[in-house]
């Protein structure tokens, strides 16, 4: 084994560090930044015209892995694909928002760096790859949150979003211990081929330690995904980080904690499902009332895409108790709609601050006379987050929701539609809330001068837009890739039901 | 004629063509109205074409649904696979069923534009949501796939949420919301009993026979009555059925006077078809448990809705109720589970259709010259405006069911059909005709007759305008072309209804 067969599989992430590295050193080359921008925006790019060209046009295959902590199967390539693609989003929406401050090459470098984290993850099969991938990330989000270091709100989120990330680092490490303590392995797949096979008596019995575990996991990883009660962090943290990074964050370092979520409870510790399904149904369907619940008070509209990013959250965790091919392949592809979805709301924020109009809901009223663009967007965006047909995140719903009546089916499941009418009756309730922005930018009156739209975030919202729509209207593709990424379980672990 | 040719989505595509040039007509919005109506009028000329084709060469073109014992005929049948990996196929057909409600779909919203050319306020928005409303709507009633028909059900929201909100009366934040919610919370009851049936079923598809067929032997007794209850529920919010019909009357009277016109006309509708074409054929076990159900609140709605009138002071107040009632029939009809009560029903629906427009577009023309539509300020206002106030008459008795006009038909053959069923039970319903006499006769003599009021300025009050009396004269036309010879449509539902009911085992 040469040292190229690592260089082969690494390829993404040596490439988005080596650019992370060289972004401080162009901060001093380039005087104009959006060099530096584009320079971001390369490796990016990058990437995902591979995962797009290995994913969905079939004209190139990744290399086989030769190492054990890492592997890049199509469950990996769409959660990579995500990660970049709100990178992409993200860096576009940049500039504008951050064009006074000093250290840009630095803000670009931390960006690149908290998605190699996630790639890791993604990637991960050893369960020290993907501690090791959900530290970068972390670490790099933390800094980034803070970014507007003289800004108070700025401050207050870094410092209140490491205390609590280092804490929930703390506790997935030790549930990591666990696992290894139990299967002797850190190979995710291995522990759950042990835990299926094994016969040792403190496996058998109810899988105590592993239970352990769970209940730590569900804490640890829980805060990453703002799964309640792990979700008090969230609003205050996306309120005050400069708003592109609140739309990484709930774009994309959610969604890691979801691959995390995802390869853990359905590949390593799945034979104990009965032990722990119920348990995250409730916390899921606790996850979707809150959040919405909350959201519909909220008077800034950063927070209130916060607290509904907690209630999609919610939506996600459908896949976990119910674990069929269908449901992970909803779950991923709800992941997919959302980092759109979710990430050009963030942009079409970031566009009100930037022309310094404003995050508060009612800067929004008469919207569509100062930009029809952003209220145009705006419009689809939230209307694609409640589940409207014929856009992305009804296609998206449609296959979770479908995932849990199916499973319903089953004897001894019966209680699983509940997952689905939680599911409904919570996407009703959203609608809500979101109608109201709407109401404000298309029914209010509000001030008269137009509201002019950065062009670099511009392009931002046109990808999430085309994004949105295109998978609404032609979603056979992306579930396609999201069936084949649910069949990988199955294939990693015997006793896969 | 059409062989070969796509017609039912050349149809669709129609108003969605004319809403994407009328956003973008930028500066140039006060031709939106042009292009609407021109797009929309295309739209109704080919609807109509398919209705006497489908009338003069039967069978013709008929692919699609043919077996033993036959699901639909339906005609003009268009399929072609949309999302692969789920079993999801864009397919569309006409059957008699469908057909005249697509027919009223194009017809209305061309009357609509037509009644709403005076719009000054954001015109092409207006009328490009006007425009999507009706592709939402005739994607309802052409669609046969659960999945396709679930997304034009849906689409129909957006529009009319838009609708209410911008161009509505003063309470219009309120009633937008509650109709908009109210009414997706039905729709996703639905999606439940879809996605149940689509697993139930398994067979990989959202077709409507697909799963109609695996439905014969894979849907239980229990899973029937379940599944019925949540279509039932989804499609009888939409209808509107008492105690869900609390978001009709806010919708209406905030909603502009076109919108009124849709939301009764075509809206209403959807509810109706949706029992007909969905619920009660692919689950006729489950309709069968609950036919009770269905008799019962179809005849509260009938009652209720027709007792609610009587108390009304506000005109299109009152329409919107009578809407409940009048709507209510078509659930009795469709409740008898009789030949006559099926097709009595779905007739009732385009009667329906046809009269409401009038009463509400009346309703807009008394708002716009008088400035109010409360009865009480009213009042005397043939001496100002009679060629209106005969058209509200003419509005008033058709919706009440004066003999050759269109309703009486509709009425009378549920009636009949009740009569099979449950017969003296009918003294129910019948009850709501004479208070239905009642509460019209009693709204016009106190607005249209009479001493002129005195408590609003009638000085510049002038009679209807060609473009609102166009439409209602359209409208008042055909009422009574139907009306005398039913038969027009009949011909239509007569069969498609001859296979719902062979669905049921009864006959």
């Amino acid at each position: 084994m040469s040292v190229w067969n690592y260089l082969d599989v690494l390829t993404p992430q040596l490439l988005l560090i080596v650019f992370a590295l060289l972004m401080p050193a162009l901060d001093y080359i380039f005087k104009d930044k959006r060099v530096i921008s584009m320079m971001a925006l390369a490796p990016l790019v990058a990437v995902a015209a591979a995962l797009i060209s290995w994913i969905f046009l079939d004209i190139w295959t990744p290399p086989e892995s030769q190492i054990s902590l890492i592997d890049l199967d199509i469950f990996a390539g769409l959660f990579m694909l995500v990660f970049v693609s709100v990178g992409i989003v993200v860096v576009l929406g940049s500039p504008e928002f951050i064009k006074n401050d000093k250290n840009q090459g630095e803000y670009y470098a931390l960006i690149l760096l908290a998605i190699t984290g996630m790639t890791i993850v993604a990637e991960s099969t050893d369960l020290i790859a993907l501690f090791v991938g959900l530290e970068i990330a972390g670490i790099s989000s933390f800094a980034l949150s803070g970014f507007r270091k003289t800004e108070k709100r700025s401050a207050e989120a870094a410092t209140k979003y490491f205390i609590v990330g280092g804490f929930s680092s703390a506790l997935t490490l030790f549930a990591i211990s666990l696992l290894y303590g139990v299967g002797g392995t850190t190979n995710i797949a291995s522990i759950g081929s042990i835990l299926t096979t094994s016969t040792a008596p403190w496996i058998i019995d109810s899988h105590p330690v592993v239970l352990l575990a769970a209940v730590m996991l569900m804490a640890g990883i829980g805060f990453k995904i703002a799964m309640v009660p792990f979700h008090m962090w969230a609003p205050d943290v996306y309120e005050g980080a400069p708003t592109p990074i609140s739309g990484l964050l709930a774009a994309a370092s959610k969604k890691m904690g979801f691959a995390a979520f995802f390869k853990i409870f359905l590949v390593a510790i799945i034979v104990t499902k009965t032990d722990w399904e119920e348990a995250v149904a409730v916390l899921a369907i606790l996850t979707m009332i809150v959040g919405n619940l909350i959201a519909v008070s909220q008077t800034n509209i950063k927070r209130m895409l916060a607290y509904s990013s907690i209630a999609q959250a919610g939506y996600i965790l459908i896949a976990l108790p119910v674990a069929t091919q269908y449901a992970v392949a909803g779950g991923i592809f709800h992941i997919i709609t959302h980092a759109f979805m979710k990430s050009g709301a963030f942009m079409v924020v970031a566009a009100m601050g930037a022309v310094a109009v404003g995050e508060k809901l009612e800067d929004f009223k008469g919207l569509s006379k100062r930009s029809p663009f952003l209220a145009f967007s705006m419009t689809l965006f939230l209307l694609s987050l409640a589940g409207i047909p014929p856009l992305a995140g009804f296609s998206s719903k449609f296959v979770l929701f479908s995932s849990a009546v199916e499973a319903s089916f089953i004897d001894g499941q019966g209680w699983m539609i509940w997952l689905a009418v939680a599911g409904v009756l919570n996407s009703a309730l959203s609608l809500y809330y979101y109608a109201r922005v709407i109401k404000n930018m298309y029914m209010e009156k509000g001030p008269s001068e137009k509201v002019r739209v950065p062009p670099m975030l511009g392009a931002a919202i046109s990808v999430a837009v085309i994004m949105v729509v295109a998978i609404g209207i032609y979603p056979d593709a992306v579930v396609t890739a999201c069936r084949h990424a649910g069949e990988t379980f199955s294939g990693l672990v015997s006793g896969w039901p | 004629m059409f062989e070969g040719v796509p017609i039912v989505s050349i149809i669709i595509l129609m108003p969605l063509i004319g809403a994407a040039c009328t956003f973008l007509l930028g500066r140039y919005e006060k031709y939106a109205k042009w292009v609407a109506l021109s797009f929309s009028l295309v739209a109704l000329v080919l609807s109509v074409l398919v209705a006497l084709v489908f009338m003069v060469e039967p069978d013709s073109t008929a692919t699609g649904y043919h077996d033993g014992r036959g699901f639909y005929n339906f005609q003009f049948y268009e399929s072609a696979t949309w999302i692969k990996s789920l079993g999801i196929t864009y397919i569309v057909g006409l059957d008699g069923i469908g057909l005249p409600m697509f027919v009223l779909t194009t017809l209305l919203s061309t009357l609509s534009i037509l009644f709403s050319w005076d719009t000054k306020l954001r015109p092409k928005e207006y009328f490009g949501l006007m425009l999507i409303l009706e592709v939402g709507v005739l994607g309802v009633f052409s669609s046969l796939d659960y999945f396709v028909f679930y997304v034009f059900w849906e689409i129909v929201l957006i529009p009319m949420y838009f609708m209410i909100g911008v161009w509505g009366g003063p309470n219009k934040d309120y009633a937008a919301i509650k109709f908009f919610i109210y009414t997706h919370i039905a729709s996703l009851a639905l999606l439940i009993a879809i996605m149940a049936m689509y697993f139930q079923a398994g067979v990989n598809s959202f077709g409507m026979e697909d799963i109609w067929r695996a439905g014969q032997t894979e849907f239980t007794k229990v899973f029937q009555v379940a599944a019925f209850g949540a279509t039932f529920f989804g499609f009888g919010v939409k209808l509107p059925m008492v105690p869900f019909h609390t978001w009709l009357p806010d919708a209406h009277v905030e909603a502009p006077t076109a919108g009124s016109v849709l939301l009764a006309g075509l809206l209403l509708k959807m509810g109706g078809y949706g029992i007909i074409r969905v619920a009660i054929p692919t689950l006729p076990e489950g309709a069968d448990a609950l036919q009770i159900v269905m008799a019962i609140v179809a005849i509260a709605s009938i009652l209720y809705g027709a007792i609610l009138c009587l108390a009304q002071k506000d005109l299109k107040k009152m329409v919107a109720y009578s809407s409940i009632s009048h709507m209510g029939f078509v659930l009795l009809g469709f409740a008898t589970f009789t030949q006559l009560g099926i097709v009595a029903g779905v007739f009732q629906m385009f009667a329906h259709g046809l009269v409401t427009a009038v009463l509400f577009m009346m309703c807009g023309v008394v708002q716009h010259h008088c400035g109010t539509r409360m009865i009480p300020s009213l009042g005397g206002l043939s001496k100002k405006m009679p060629v209106a106030s005969t058209m509200m008459t003419i509005g008033f008795l058709a919706s009440l069911g004066l003999p050759g006009l269109v309703s009486f038909a509709a009425e009378f053959m549920v009636l009949a059909s009740m009569y099979q069923t449950w017969a003296l039970w009918l003294f129910l319903p019948i009850i709501s005709v004479a208070i239905t006499a009642g509460y019209y006769m009693w709204a016009l003599q106190r607005s249209m007759f009479g001493p002129m009021t005195q408590k609003i300025d009638t000085a510049h009050v002038h009679d209807i305008s060609w473009f609102e009396g166009a439409p209602v004269g359209i409208l008042i036309a055909l009422i009574a072309l139907f009306g005398v010879f039913p038969m027009l449509i009949f011909q239509y539902i007569d069969p498609a209804v001859k296979i719902v009911l062979g669905l049921l085992g009864g006959g």
